[in-house]
């Protein structure tokens, strides 16, 4: 798993390459700084390359929402794939995201 | 039919392993992507479970996931010797909740009772035994 950020004026996009198990989402976990901060602005979640997305890795989305709702930021979820789609659409995070593409 | 068993120890750096036993199993019974990803998604979950709070911290336990193949379906029987815990009688998580009063744990015993189609749990000779069944 592997997180690349990249920042144009206040919009940070984090694009997630990879698996976001259980083990991968611990890790980022204990290093979210700079995604929090990015969650008080504006941070688009590119999710074209990301594969898997398990409860843990949910939990870095909701975790980052609500920093956003908190600290008057948005987060954008764009390209997600249909299978990951269909993990949003269980857990109800499609009413919980701004989902583009 | 056929079966087929993983062993892991209770570190979730493990968690891999159980990502490639899917695979296998995914493409010997020809299961679409989505399939393939949501037992996949199912089992970590329950297998995440048992190694996160089955065992006290810091103690070895292992964690032992057997899988019995068949033509219509598949049966997942996770089996621990750690503290007796039934997920199916864990309270259901509220998806209906918005942002600021969705908790951020309780996702995954409901993601499990959801993917698959049939999930039993019995403690027998000290051992936790939750046997997943998920219709192909």
């Amino acid at each position: 798993m592997e997180i690349k950020l990249t920042q144009q004026e206040n919009i940070t996009t984090a694009h997630l390459i990879g698996r976001l198990d259980t083990p991968a989402s611990q890790e980022i976990s204990q290093n979210m700084d700079e995604l929090q901060a990015a969650a008080a602005k504006t941070l688009i979640l590119d999710c074209s390359e990301l594969e898997y997305i398990s409860s843990s890795g949910l939990r870095i989305f909701l975790t980052l929402r609500k920093t956003a709702a908190s600290k008057g930021g948005k987060i954008i979820i764009k390209s997600i794939s249909p299978v990951i789609r269909q993990v949003f659409m269980m857990t109800g995070f499609l009413n919980l995201f701004e989902i583009q593409g | 039919m056929t079966e087929r068993h993983l062993l892991l120890q209770n570190d979730i750096r493990q968690i891999p392993q159980l990502a490639d036993f899917v695979e296998t199993i995914a493409q010997e019974s020809n299961l679409d992507q989505s399939m393939a990803m949501t037992l996949n998604l199912a089992l970590e979950e329950a297998v995440t479970n048992v190694i996160m709070y089955a065992y006290p911290k810091g103690s070895q336990g292992l964690v032992d996931l057997e899988a019995i193949v068949r033509k219509d379906s598949l049966v997942f029987i996770l089996s621990d010797s750690g503290k007796p815990f039934d997920p199916t009688s864990a309270p259901e998580a509220d998806i209906s909740l918005d942002v600021e009063d969705r908790p951020i744990g309780g996702l995954g015993i409901y993601m499990v009772m959801n993917i698959m189609d049939k999930v039993e749990y019995r403690r027998e000779n000290d051992r936790n035994i939750l046997t997943m069944t998920k219709k192909i």
